[in-house]
C-alpha cells in the first residue's frame, strides 16, 4: 500500500471527486465491458480493407512492381503503387516549417528501409486484401545498407545540443579520481498493444479520419496540407486511444495511403497495420552510444562531467534523441561539456518513445555516478546527496521545486536502503545473488497554452469539450474532477467529451504537458461558465436572488446558495428554469491576448509554440528516485527484478489513483528496457527480425514484482495553473541505471550495453 | 484448446481460398455457419479463412475482443469457448460453430451489474488505455475458475500471457486476487 492508499482510506465520496482525489477512472466501464469503440472500430456503410506491401529490402531502388495477380484476385478494388495513387501536397513538419518539397507520395521508388511501403491493396474484405497483398510481385536493385550505429561513420554534429561551461576537458585531466565509460542502449519500441490504422472518409472535400491519436489538431493540419483542404475540413476522431507511448501523434506515411486511396475509390477505406509493420511504419526509440567520463575530488565532489553522445537517425530523416539533457542537471559541477552526433542508418525515421532524450541520458549519468561512487568507496546515494545540484547547473536558474532529496530519503527508508551491505556479491539467498541499486529520474515540465468548452445544461448536468486525447493517463476523469470542483457540482452530473478535432483546439499530447495544459484550460472555462451563472442570478430579475445584498453566491453539490446561506437556495437545474436558459457555455483558454489567428492556430498545430521550462526565474522538472532489487541466478546469469520502491516529484497530483498507474506502468516498460527490449537487426537486409510481440520481448505478469510509489511532490505554481508536474513519462527515467547499478552489486559485473541478458553476465 | 475440425484442410495444409497453386482465377469459398456468442444465435456467410476475431470485430461489430498481434503473442483477444479461454485470433470462425462463445460483452448480467472481475479492475485500476483488457478481464475470469488464482505468484504465471504495454500488471494482479476472493466468499 503506498502512501496515498493509507492517506486516503477513510475519504469521503466529496474528497474521492476533487482535484487530488482517488476518483476511479470515468471511462472504466466502457473499457471494461467492451462498449469503449476505439478509432478505427467504427461501423461505417460501405467500408473496404486496406493492406500494405512493404520493401524487403533496406536500400536500393524498386524497378518494378507486377501487380496483375493481386489486380484479378477476388474482392480487390484497386492495387496502388506509385505510379498510380493520386500525387499529394508536402506537408509541413511539426514545427510548421515549410517543406523542402512540393510533392509528397507516400509509396515509395528508392528504398530507404526495410518495410517501407510500396504497395496498397483495397479490397471488399481483410482477408481478400491480405491474400491479394501478397500477389505483389517487386523488382530490386539492391544497394548495401548502413543496418545499425557501428556500421556508420562519427556521423553529423548536432550543435544545437552542445552545453558547455568551465572547462571540462582540462577539469577532468586534473582530477584526482576520475571513470569514463560508454554507455549503449538499443533500438526500442513502443509497442502499444492498439496497432496503428485508420478509417478515412470522404464526402465531397470534407474529410473524416478516425485514427488513434496523441495529436488531434497537429494531424488534422497534416491531412489538410496533403489534400488542400482548409484545416476546418478534415475531422479527426479519436475517442479512445489504446497505448501511444510517443508513437501516435503523427500522420504517417500510412495514414495518407489510407486517406489517398478513400478519395480515390469513393469509399470509407480501412488500414490497420499488422503487428510487424508496426516495428517499421514508424519509429521506436533510436538506438544511442554515450561516453560520460567524470572527474571528482578525494571527497566525492565532482570537478567535471566530459560526455559525448551519438544517436541513430534516418537516411531521409532526422531525430536527435537528446543525450545531454539529464546528464546537464542532475549533479551540480563547476565544469561540464555535452555533445551529440547523429549517425544515418537504413531505418524508418526514430520517433518519440516515452521519455525521449531523458530516458537514455539517465542511463549514462545515473551509472557513472555509482562507477564513481565504488571507485571512492562511498555509498551511492550517499554520492548523489554529496553533488546533489541546488538549483540548475545548466540554466544557472532556480528550480521551480525540486523534491529530489526527499525522494531519496523516501525511498530509502521505504526500501531498507540502510541495510544494504556495500561490497559487491555480499547479498545472496541460495543460489540468488542479491543486488540493491538506486538511480535518480528527471523530465522537464513542459507547457503550453490550452483551451476549453464548459456547458452548463439546463438539467443541472455539465459538459466539458476539447480535442485533447486520453491515452490512458485519465484525461476524462481528471477533466471531470477539475469541472465538478471549480462549478460546485457532484462528479456524474460531468461529461467530458475528447477526441474529436471540431472540439476546442488542443495541442499535443505528449512530454506529459496534458494534465497541467487541460486542467488550467478547463479551470479557466468552468470558472467563467460559474461567473456567467452567478452574474445571471443576481441580475436577471426572474431570479429568485436578485435583489438580494450579495456580491456573490456559493455553489455547492450543484445547489446554488448565498454565501451566508440566509437566503433561498436552489438546484441549478431549477435556476436555470427560471432564468429560461437551455444551456451556459464559456470558452476559456489560457492564451496570451496578444496572440494572433495565426498564432493561435500554430500554437495548438504545431511544437513551435512551447514554453520552454526554464522560461523566467525558475527551471520546472519533475524528479523521482528509483530503489531496486535484482536477484540474479549465480549459474544462469538470469535477472529478475523482485522489489521496486519508488518515491517521485510530480507536484501536486490531480488523481493520485491514476497519477501511481502511470508511474507504475514506466517502472515496468523500464523493467522492459533493462532486461528484455531490443530490436534486433538483421545485417544482409537490414530488416528488424523480432518485429513481433513474441520476439520483441515486453514484460508480461510473471516478469513484475510488487512495486511501491511514494508521492513526494509539492504544489509547483510555476509549473501550472493547479500545480502538477509531469507524471507520465518520469516514471520510466532512471529505472534501467538502478537495475544496472543492482545487477552490478549482486554479480560485480558492469553491463554497460542494454537490455542486460545473461550472456553478459556468464 | 481443443477444437472440433469441420471442414477439412487440403492436402499441404493450406488453405488458399479455393485457389489453385498457380495463382490464376481464385474462387472464393463462402461458408454459412452459426455462432452462439453471448446466448445469441448469429448466422453468418463467410470464408472459411475469416478468424473468430475477424467475425467478431469486422462482421458482428462486437469490437470488446480486441487485435493487437493477429499472431496469438498478446493475449487481447481472449475469449471463451464452452468456458475456456482461447485466443480468438487463432481459432477460425468455423471451428466453434456449435459451441458456446463469451465474448468481453457477455460476462456483465443483462441488468449491467458488473462480473466481480470487472467490478475489481474497476476498483483498482488495473488498466489504462484500455486496449487489452477485455482479454485481461476473459482471462482473469477462466483464470480464477480454473484454480490457478490462488497466490500472487500463481496469477502472475497464470496471467503472463496477456501482455498489457501500459504495465498495469501490479494492479492485475491486485484486482485478480480481489475478485478470486470475492467469488470464494
Amino acid at each position: 500500500m503506498t502512501a496515498h492508499d493509507m492517506k486516503h482510506a477513510g475519504s469521503d465520496s466529496a474528497r474521492l471527486e476533487a482535484v487530488g482525489g482517488r476518483l476511479s477512472r470515468v471511462d472504466g466501464p466502457a473499457k471494461i465491458t467492451g462498449a469503449a469503440r476505439y478509432a478505427f472500430e467504427q461501423q461505417l456503410e460501405g467500408l473496404t480493407h486496406a493492406v500494405l506491401v512493404g520493401t524487403t529490402i533496406a536500400a536500393g531502388k524498386v524497378t518494378g512492381i507486377d501487380t496483375r495477380a493481386a489486380e484479378t484476385a477476388p474482392g480487390v478494388l484497386a492495387v496502388l503503387t506509385p505510379d498510380t495513387i493520386m500525387e499529394l501536397n508536402s506537408a509541413s513538419d511539426w514545427f510548421g516549417r515549410q517543406p523542402s518539397e512540393e510533392t509528397y507520395c507516400p509509396l515509395v521508388r528508392e528504398v530507404t528501409f526495410s518495410g517501407q511501403h510500396i504497395a496498397a491493396v483495397v479490397a471488399e474484405t481483410l482477408e481478400q486484401a491480405v491474400a491479394a497483398a501478397a500477389l505483389v510481385k517487386v523488382g530490386y536493385d539492391e544497394t548495401p545498407a548502413i543496418v545499425d550505429l557501428s556500421d556508420g561513420s562519427d556521423g553529423i554534429p548536432v550543435d544545437a545540443m552542445t552545453k558547455e561551461w568551465g572547462d571540462a576537458e582540462a577539469a577532468f585531466a586534473e582530477a584526482p579520481v576520475r571513470v569514463c565509460a560508454s554507455y549503449n542502449t538499443p533500438r526500442e519500441f513502443q509497442a502499444a498493444m492498439e496497432p496503428h490504422g485508420l478509417i478515412a472518409r470522404w464526402e465531397g472535400d470534407e474529410l473524416t479520419i478516425w485514427e488513434p491519436s496523441q495529436w488531434l489538431d497537429g494531424m488534422a493540419r497534416t491531412y489538410a496540407e496533403w489534400f488542400g483542404v482548409p484545416f476546418e475540413n478534415v475531422r479527426l476522431v479519436s475517442p479512445y486511444i489504446g497505448g501511444g507511448f510517443g508513437s501516435k501523434a503523427l500522420a504517417l506515411a500510412h495514414s495518407a495511403v489510407a486517406a489517398a486511396a478513400a478519395k480515390m475509390l469513393g469509399r470509407p477505406v480501412k488500414l490497420v497495420l499488422n503487428r510487424p509493420q508496426n516495428f517499421t511504419s514508424y519509429g521506436g526509440r533510436a538506438a544511442t552510444r554515450q561516453t560520460v567520463a567524470i572527474g571528482a575530488d578525494k571527497a566525492g565532489r565532482i570537478q567535471s562531467i566530459v560526455h559525448r553522445g551519438v544517436n541513430e537517425t534516418a537516411v531521409d530523416g532526422m531525430w536527435v534523441e537528446p543525450l545531454g539533457s539529464v546528464t546537464s542537471i542532475m549533479y551540480a559541477t563547476p565544469n561540464f561539456s555535452s555533445k551529440q552526433n547523429v549517425v544515418r542508418v537504413n531505418t524508418v525515421v526514430p520517433g518519440a518513445k516515452r521519455a525521449p532524450g531523458e530516458n537514455p541520458s539517465a542511463f549514462g549519468i545515473e551509472c557513472a555516478i555509482d562507477e564513481l561512487a565504488y571507485e571512492l568507496g562511498i555509498d551511492p546515494l550517499e554520492m548523489r546527496l554529496i553533488n546533489y545540484a541546488e538549483q540548475d547547473p545548466h540554466a544557472k536558474k532556480a528550480w521551480s521545486t525540486r523534491q529530489l532529496r526527499e525522494a531519496f530519503a523516501a525511498g530509502a527508508e521505504a526500501f531498507g536502503w540502510a541495510r544494504r551491505s556495500r561490497e559487491p556479491r555480499s547479498m545472496r539467498d541460495g543460489h540468488q545473488l542479491i543486488g540493491w541499486g538506486v538511480a535518480a529520474g528527471t523530465y522537464p515540465v513542459r507547457r503550453a497554452y490550452g483551451e476549453a468548452v464548459v456547458k452548463l445544461l439546463a438539467d443541472g448536468s455539465v459538459e466539458v469539450e476539447s480535442s485533447s486525447i486520453d491515452m490512458g493517463q485519465g484525461t476524462y476523469t481528471i477533466l471531470a474532477q477539475t469541472a465538478a470542483e471549480t462549478l460546485g457540482v457532484p462528479v456524474e452530473k460531468v461529461s467530458v467529451r475528447l477526441g474529436d478535432s471540431h472540439f476546442a483546439r488542443a495541442g499535443v499530447t505528449g512530454g506529459s504537458r496534458l494534465a497541467g495544459v487541460m486542467t488550467g484550460a478547463v479551470y479557466k472555462a468552468a470558472g467563467q461558465a460559474l461567473d456567467e451563472l452567478i452574474g445571471l442570478a443576481l441580475s436577471d430579475p426572474r431570479s429568485p436572488f436578485h435583489g438580494l445584498q450579495a456580491n456573490t453566491l456559493q455553489v455547492k453539490g450543484g445547489r446554488i446558495a448565498a454565501p451566508r446561506g440566509d437566503g433561498p437556495e436552489f438546484s441549478i437545474a431549477e435556476l436555470m428554469s427560471t432564468l429560461g436558459r437551455e444551456k451556459i457555455e464559456a470558452k476559456g483558454d489560457t492564451v496570451p491576448a496578444s496572440f494572433t489567428p495565426e498564432q493561435r492556430y500554430n500554437n495548438y498545430t504545431t511544437i513551435a509554440m512551447a514554453l520552454p521550462h526554464t522560461e523566467g526565474e525558475h527551471s520546472r522538472h519533475s524528479w523521482c528516485a528509483h530503489f531496486v532489487e535484482v536477484r540474479v541466478d549465480e549459474d544462469f546469469g538470469t535477472v529478475r527484478v523482485s522489489r521496486v520502491v519508488s518515491a517521485l516529484d510530480s507536484g501536486r497530483l490531480y488523481n493520485p489513483k491514476l497519477a501511481e498507474s502511470q508511474w507504475k506502468g514506466g517502472i515496468v516498460m523500464g523493467i522492459g528496457q533493462a532486461l528484455l527490449e531490443e530490436g534486433i537487426v538483421d545485417r544482409r537486409h537490414g530488416r528488424i527480425v523480432n518485429g513481433n510481440l513474441a520476439d520483441y520481448m515486453l514484460p508480461t505478469n510473471a516478469d513484475i514484482p510488487d512495486i511501491q510509489t511514494i508521492s513526494v511532490g509539492i504544489p509547483d505554481p510555476h509549473s501550472s495553473a493547479l500545480g502538477g508536474k509531469g507524471v507520465g513519462e518520469l516514471g520510466i527515467v532512471g529505472v534501467a541505471p538502478a537495475i544496472a547499478n543492482a545487477v552490478f552489486h549482486a554479480t560485480g559485473k558492469r553491463v554497460r550495453d542494454l537490455p542486460i541478458t545473461l550472456e553478459k553476465l556468464i | 484448446m481443443t477444437s472440433q475440425t469441420i471442414i477439412d484442410p487440403p492436402e499441404d495444409g493450406h488453405f488458399r481460398n479455393g485457389q489453385a497453386s498457380n495463382g490464376s482465377a481464385p474462387s472464393p469459398t463462402t461458408l454459412s455457419i452459426h455462432l452462439t456468442i453471448n446466448g445469441r444465435d448469429h448466422a453468418l456467410d463467410i470464408e472459411p479463412r475469416v478468424t473468430l476475431l475477424d467475425a467478431l470485430r469486422e462482421r458482428l461489430h462486437l469490437t470488446g475482443t480486441k487485435k493487437g498481434c493477429d499472431h496469438g503473442q498478446c493475449g487481447a483477444c481472449t475469449v471463451h469457448v464452452d468456458g475456456e479461454r482461447v485466443l480468438a485470433c487463432l481459432t477460425l470462425a468455423a471451428q466453434v460453430e456449435g459451441r458456446s462463445i463469451t465474448t468481453i460483452e457477455g460476462l456483465a448480467d443483462e441488468d449491467g451489474t458488473l462480473h466481480a472481475v470487472q467490478a475489481a479492475f474497476l476498483e483498482q485500476d488495473a488498466f489504462q488505455c484500455g486496449y487489452c483488457t477485455p482479454g485481461q478481464i476473459m482471462s482473469a475470469v477462466a483464470c480464477i475458475r480454473e484454480g490457478h488464482a490462488g497466490s500472487d505468484e500463481e496469477i502472475r504465471e497464470y496471467m503472463a500471457g496477456n501482455l498489457c504495454r501500459c504495465g498495469a500488471y501490479p494492479h492485475i494482479v491486485a484486482a485478480v486476487r480481489q475478485a478470486a476472493e470475492g467469488l470464494r466468499s
